[in-house]
């Protein structure tokens, strides 16, 4: 099976307790969203909207902490490497990207058939993992304006004026929601069908798995790792 | 001395009109809390009331103008038509006796004249009170009353008020009426003002109707200290409209229950439940609706078993902003959504998308598995761009490569022959799976539609890999089946 292989210098640990707490806060946030549109399910409203704002609150502290991290902590940019950057050369577009949003975008649509060779992230992963934050803001701002208690911070109230009304913050909030949502289900397919259960296991228990090797001076593959490692935490 | 013979006054002229001094410090108690001036007391208001009543009465101090554009006149009757005389509905009455059309005994001539000279002698002291939407349809032609066009005795008697108090939501925007569907061009106070340059003062007060109580505020405010009241963005006063209906809502406790109507008629409804599930906008709707409550803070409607409409909602300056059209239909969670004549709630075009994403990913699933990518996959030797621009190239691809093997020694191969080696194990995989599906993709033609027919045969072809699961399996799969074919050729 030919991939990169994956090395823990990706995704250090802070990049992961990050992920674990990303991940925990935006499952609350869209199961309780869920239960707040459709209150069918009796007596969780008031717990449903403490969970939602609560791990909403969760969500843009450990986004402004990523941000933060992402300034100071050194990760591998590129996959199958030990060589280490710091991690905000992966959310901006890198040499490794430059010229390869078509090829990837035809190797999707399977008119290319090699897999091309990438950053840690690719082109289309990029836009994504951009938007993100962004999204995440965004979400805050329409949530915070729909609750009482925020509603008439000025940031909420020009907003909510900007847009027409509370009618359309909640449901530009519940389309948000959506985007999220497909966000989240092509993310999953994407790390399914592309890193498999070797990254799997790399982001959630740290296991180290090899493959292909890459070396970010000469933007190639330099090798190959067939080392077994251990299966500690498998 | 004085002050006495001023209440005895004013008591005689309530009297003669029904009401009792007892509801007449009600009213100022409900007054005082809705200004929200901290330092005004209810004597201050019976005060500022009896002087203005009286004031008005003799011809001075702050007189105060009512006119009626495009209304139902809801806002007049939320006041006048109750079973007793009201206490508010008589000040407002004394205070605005210079011009009012739905409540003066006179008519005709002499009220056009009144009002006339209203405007020409108190000209900077008078409050203009207007109720209904100003209609710029059929050019202005509407709401002709003594050869004027509503608009022009509008922006006449704006002009030299010192405010103007919109009254209800069809003067705050034109309410139902700025509904995009009709054709009279209703429009909002503010926003007629702003498009003639007239700057006085607008207090939006919405609502459909107005509580009464709120213009009562807004008026002792004026009369009391000479100024308007302290407006928020929405030149609203501040107070009245700055926290959700939902946040001072009877059933609020029911909301956090999770306990709901589902249904009228219900045994839910009965018991008082919240009206949440019902359309109720509380939640999105600024206005103090329960606290202020209506004829004679006997009940209002949520209390009355109606979800809230949102009949506060009021953009000023914008008529395509009306409650209506926000809020519509009342009992959906959101307003409908109109695609040219696709009238679609937001909901539909949510899950449609999320279902749309989803029936993607499963044919690009099966896609993933027609070409084998699933089993393994190829990396280009070098990026396509490089590859045709051999001197702006990115990569460098011809240096040795590294083997690591198991035992952790190292093997440097040059890069042709590592290149080999990759392919090779790539034709290994491939062979596995069939060359068919692999062959389909290979030459690049593959559309969706040959991606799903081939996905099929591969997948009825894997079922027999069915236990080759984790790619660790499959790697050891392959690395059986090397050896195999070895052994085969051996
Ligand atoms: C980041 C901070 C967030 C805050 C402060 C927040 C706050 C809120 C509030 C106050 C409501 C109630 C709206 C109403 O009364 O109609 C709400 C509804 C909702 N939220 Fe959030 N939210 C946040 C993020 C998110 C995220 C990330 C998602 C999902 C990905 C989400 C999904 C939903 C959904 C589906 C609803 C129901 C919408 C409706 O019924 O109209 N929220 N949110
Ligand atoms: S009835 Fe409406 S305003 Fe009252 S608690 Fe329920 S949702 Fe909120
Ligand atoms: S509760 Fe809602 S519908 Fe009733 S008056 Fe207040 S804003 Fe209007």
């Amino acid at each position: 099976m030919a991939h990169f292989a994956h090395y823990r210098e990706a995704h250090p640990l802070p990049f992961i307790i990050f992920h674990y707490i990303n991940l925990g806060a935006f499952l609350t946030l869209v199961i309780s969203g869920i239960f707040i549109h459709f209150p069918y399910l009796p007596n969780v409203m008031g717990m449903a909207r403490g969970a939602h704002i609560t791990a909403g609150i969760v969500l843009i502290i450990n986004l402004i902490i990523r941000i933060f991290l992402a300034l100071f902590v050194d990760t591998a940019t590129s996959p199958g490497t030990r060589q280490k950057e710091k991690e905000i050369k992966a959310w901006l577009p890198q040499l490794e990207n430059r010229h390869q949003f078509i090829p990837w975008i035809k190797y999707y649509l399977f008119i290319k058939k090699d897999h091309p060779l990438t950053a840690k992230f690719n082109p289309l992963q990029k836009f994504a993992y951009m938007f993100l934050p962004f999204s995440f803001i965004f979400m805050a701002i329409t949530g915070f304006a729909m609750w009482g208690p925020t509603m008439n911070w000025i940031v909420c109230e020009t907003f909510t004026n900007l847009v027409g009304g509370l009618m359309n913050v909640r449901i530009i909030h519940y389309f948000m929601m959506f985007v999220n949502v497909i966000f989240l289900i092509i993310h999953l397919y994407m790390v399914i069908t592309e890193g498999g259960i070797p990254l799997i296991k790399l982001m959630f228990l740290q296991r180290e798995h090899g493959g292909y090797t890459y070396d970010t001076t000469t933007h190639s593959i330099s090798g190959k790792d067939e080392k077994e490692y251990p299966k500690l935490l498998s | 001395m004085d002050e006495k013979v001023l209440t005895s006054q004013f008591e005689d002229l309530l009297a003669s009109r029904g009401v009792t001094r007892r509801g007449f410090l009600q009213l100022c108690g409900t007054i005082a809390a809705a200004t929200g001036l901290a330092h005004v007391t209810v004597p201050d208001v019976a005060h500022a009331l009896e002087e203005s009543v009286i004031g008005a009465a003799e011809g001075n101090l702050f007189p105060v103008i009512w006119i009626e554009g495009a209304s139902c006149t809801g806002c007049t009757e939320a006041f006048a038509q109750i079973d007793q005389p009201d206490p508010a509905t008589v000040v407002l009455e004394m205070i605005s006796c210079n011009y009012n059309e739905t409540l003066s005994f006179a008519a005709g001539h002499s009220m056009e004249e009144a009002k006339a000279q209203t405007i020409k002698q108190c000209a900077g002291k008078y409050v203009l009170v207007y109720e209904g939407a100003l209609l710029e349809g059929w050019d202005g032609w509407a709401l002709r009353v003594a050869e004027e066009t509503g608009v022009n005795a509008f922006l006449e008697a704006a002009e030299s008020a010192f405010g103007v108090v919109a009254l209800g939501s069809c003067a705050v925007n034109g309410g139902w009426m700025g509904s995009k569907k009709t054709p009279a061009g209703a429009i909002g106070c503010q926003a007629l003002m702003a498009k003639h340059g007239i700057e006085t003062p607008v207090t939006n007060i919405p609502g459909c109707p107005a509580n009464p109580e709120w213009l009562v505020a807004v008026l002792v405010d004026v009369v009391m200290m000479g100024i308007l009241p302290e407006l928020n963005i929405d030149n609203k006063p501040s107070l009245i409209f700055e926290q959700a209906v939902h946040e001072n809502c009877q059933r609020r406790g029911h909301f956090e229950n999770g306990e709901f109507v589902y249904k009228f008629g219900s045994e839910e409804e009965k018991k008082g439940f919240c009206l949440y599930a019902m359309g109720c906008r509380g939640p999105q709707t600024k206005a103090n609706c329960g606290i202020v409550r209506y004829n004679h803070r006997r009940s209002w409607c949520i209390e009355a078993g109606s979800p809230c409409i949102g009949c506060c909602e009021a953009n000023p300056l914008d008529a395509s902003h009306n409650w209506v059209d926000v809020n519509a239909p009342f009992h959906e969670r959101h307003r409908d959504l109109r695609i040219g004549n696709w009238v679609v709630q937001p909901r539909t075009i949510g899950l449609a998308a999320v279902a749309l994403t989803a029936i993607g990913v499963i044919i690009h699933g099966f896609g993933m598995k027609a070409s084998g990518r699933l089993e393994d996959i190829r990396f280009e030797k070098q990026r396509e761009w490089d590859a045709k621009h051999p001197d702006s190239a990115i990569g460098d691809y011809t240096a040795d490569r590294i083997i690591i093997h198991a035992d952790g020694t190292e093997e440097v191969v040059p890069a042709d022959v590592f290149e080999k080696m990759q392919d090779a194990e790539y034709e290994q995989s491939m062979k596995k799976i069939g060359a068919a599906a692999a062959s389909a993709v290979a030459t690049g033609s593959a559309t969706a539609q040959d991606a799903v027919e081939t996905a099929e045969e591969t997948a009825r072809t894997s079922i027999d890999d069915a236990e080759a699961k984790t790619a660790e399996d499959v790697e050891n799969a392959i690395e059986e089946e090397i050896d195999e074919t070895k052994g085969g050729q051996e």
